[in-house]
């Protein structure tokens, strides 16, 4: 059995660490991913664009106390990808055992 | 940062992060700290109060404390809302569940009431079911303990002959089931914004 292709939106650390802490909850805010993540904002800000426009991640903003408020969900697309890429991993690390 | 990943060094990843967002719970300690002074002091009014008053004046600390409880939670909730990083699945699960103990609360002191039973037995088992669960869900030990307690505790006022007996139980429940986990809480939710 040959190694399943790892998606390339996914097989990024920052946008994966995005994704893993994005499956984990119903929703995150910015600050959350950036506290979490421990990326510039910069960073953070360009890899949630590219997951976005891959259809991973729903995009809200809004006003909280009267600041604008960045809040992203992971959408079904996004997390079958993740599944996805999660089991493509298994698989590598399977036959790396085996 | 376009940097490559090995298998290994991304599933490692994927663990760290997904641990920590499921580590970010809302802060509760709080809410524990307050409902559990709040109740000590309404049964302790009850108790000191309890041959100088009749009918419906022995609920009216108990009223008090919830209205009081009830409304400072409510500003409390509301402002933490607007704070709040992450709405966490389990979160959610957690409120809904004391939403559903007050009610269950609510309607089972008005069957205690109608039919002249004293509801201080059946309310002290009731609390240990959400804490308990609280505690399982947050892996937070003090609060699972604190759960079991107010079940022994509620079984225990059945073999208590006296007023004094019961004040004296369910001081101590809400001491060793509230107040300690939510000060052992707040160190660990301190901790946890510190880290």
């Amino acid at each position: 059995m040959g190694f399943a292709p790892l998606d390339p939106i996914l097989h990024n650390q920052l946008r994966l660490a995005i994704m893993s802490l994005l499956v984990s909850v119903e929703e995150g805010d910015f600050n959350f991913l950036l506290e979490s993540t421990g990326a510039t904002r910069g960073n953070v800000s360009v890899q949630i664009t590219k997951l976005k426009e891959a259809g991973y991640i729903l995009v809200k903003k809004r006003f909280r106390n009267n600041y604008p408020n960045t809040v992203c969900s992971v959408t079904a697309k996004g997390l079958k990808a993740f599944e996805a890429y999660v089991l493509a991993l298994k698989g590598y690390l399977g036959q790396q055992a085996g | 940062m376009e940097q490559s990943l090995t298998p290994q060094e991304s599933l490692k990843l994927i663990e760290s992060m997904i641990g920590q967002a499921r580590r970010n719970f809302n802060r509760m300690s709080f809410y524990f700290l307050l409902w559990g002074f709040l109740l000590i002091s309404a049964m302790v009014v009850t108790y000191l109060l309890r041959d100088s008053v009749s009918g419906w004046q022995h609920g009216a600390a108990w009223g008090m404390a919830g209205i009081l409880g009830g409304l400072i939670s409510a500003v409390r909730g509301a402002r933490d809302g607007r704070k709040e990083l992450v709405n966490n699945p389990m979160d959610t699960t957690i409120g809904w569940l004391w939403s559903a103990f007050v009610i269950t609360m609510i309607l089972l002191i008005a069957f205690s009431v109608r039919s002249g039973v004293d509801p201080t037995i059946v309310i002290t088992i009731l609390t240990g079911l959400p804490t308990f669960i609280t505690g399982q869900a947050m892996r937070f030990r003090p609060l699972m303990l604190g759960g079991v307690l107010f079940w022994i505790a509620g079984v225990a006022m059945l073999f208590v002959p006296d007023a004094l007996g019961v004040l004296v139980i369910y001081c101590a429940s809400m001491v060793f089931g509230y107040i300690l986990p939510g000060i052992l809480l707040k160190r660990h939710e301190d901790g946890l914004r510190t880290a």
